[in-house]
């Protein structure tokens, strides 16, 4: 099992310029880490979206890397967006599902399906070849890199130890953070 | 009848570099001639939410997206909606096709419900609107990207006939 924590720290080390976007219960953790205009928390916005909203980012920024760290819950309200993940293929996205089984922002209440479902199995069916499924220290380290380097669309769903979380909260509203993104990014195209 | 043919013409005026979301009956001819287009992209979602999130993320990336989905699925898109280009405060124009339109003539043996409760939901969204009757109309999207710009919100131009 992967500590949550652990691996959001790595993964902050070995950033440069890419975007990354945030959900529920990383979004503050990453926060601690980096919360500059290039971090796009997607809170106050709608669950289940960020993922889409991720590749629309990668769609138009072809040649930025966009990765997008989302959460089992998020993932399961809008599993159609695996298909069109796979459907308009971005080679600069990746997509991170955290899976925990459990909503951490609203109390560890379990997810749908928190027993048996299989998210590897999920993408592999929606169309999305490279799915890499980590649980442990080692391999997460060894597939460290290619969070940034592989080719897109790639999902590595994070098995991670049950976390509580309050209620994330972002530095500045989403109007200002979201226009602040387009800036940066159209600033330096 | 709407052409789909001015239709484009008035996106490629604007700059539109992406249309995202799924047909419907009334947008048939507008889709099928926007596959081979050189500069706009067409984007399928699998529902209509991701719609709008996806064309949320393409313009804070600097393109120029477009929504062309059915009112069925905008009923459905709310929270998305709401979520991204509403609190993102995103230029959006979106293109929503009136799916039982004509069931609110008196004389209609039913009445669509997708129609009755479109035009209020839109007014409960705060989302400006107009509706495209025929070729006539077709500048009204011009004028929803000057009002969307002008906002930085979302507006709505509802297809009411079929493009062609």
């Amino acid at each position: 099992m992967l500590d949550k924590y652990t691996c959001l720290e790595k993964l902050a080390k070995k950033r440069t310029d890419e975007v990354v976007v945030t959900t529920m219960s990383v979004a503050m953790p990453w926060a601690r880490h980096s919360d500059g205009p290039l971090d796009f928390a997607h809170v106050e916005s709608a669950m289940g979206h960020a993922a889409d909203f991720a590749l629309g980012l990668a769609i138009a920024q072809p040649d930025r890397r966009v990765l997008c760290i989302n959460g089992d819950g998020s993932t399961l309200m809008s599993l159609g967006v695996l298909v069109t993940l796979a459907q308009r293929p971005a080679a600069n996205l990746t997509l991170v599902i955290t899976e925990n089984g459990t909503y951490e922002v609203t109390g560890s209440q379990p997810v749908p399906g928190a027993d048996f479902i299989n998210y590897e199995q999920l993408c592999r069916g929606a169309g999305l070849q490279r799915v890499y499924a980590i649980d442990n220290d080692e391999d997460f380290d060894a597939k460290l890199d290619q969070h940034f380097s592989a080719e897109g669309p790639v999902v590595f769903i994070w098995k991670i130890a049950k976390a509580q979380e309050p209620v994330p909260k972002p530095s500045k509203p989403i109007r200002e953070r979201a226009h602040r993104l387009r800036e940066t990014l159209t600033s330096s195209a | 009848m709407l052409s789909a043919d001015k239709i484009i013409a008035a996106l490629e005026k604007r700059g539109v570099t992406h249309l995202v979301g799924v047909p419907d009956n009334g947008s048939r001819a507008l889709y099928e001639k926007l596959w081979s287009h050189d500069e706009i992209e067409v984007i399928l979602t699998s529902r209509e939410g991701e719609a709008y999130s996806l064309a949320s993320g393409l313009f804070l990336g600097g393109a120029h997206p477009l929504v062309l989905i059915q009112n069925t699925g905008f009923f459905e898109a709310g929270d998305a909606f709401r979520g991204t280009a509403y609190n993102m405060g995103i230029p959006l124009v979106m293109l929503v096709g009136y799916r039982g339109y004509k069931t609110m003539e008196p004389d209609a043996p039913r009445v669509d419900s997708a129609a009755t409760f479109f035009e209020p939901t839109l007014k409960a969204w705060n989302i400006p609107y107009t509706a495209m009757h025929g070729d006539g109309d077709i500048g009204q999207i011009d004028d929803a990207f000057a009002k969307a710009e002008e906002t930085s919100l979302p507006t709505a131009v509802l297809i009411i006939p079929e493009t062609v």
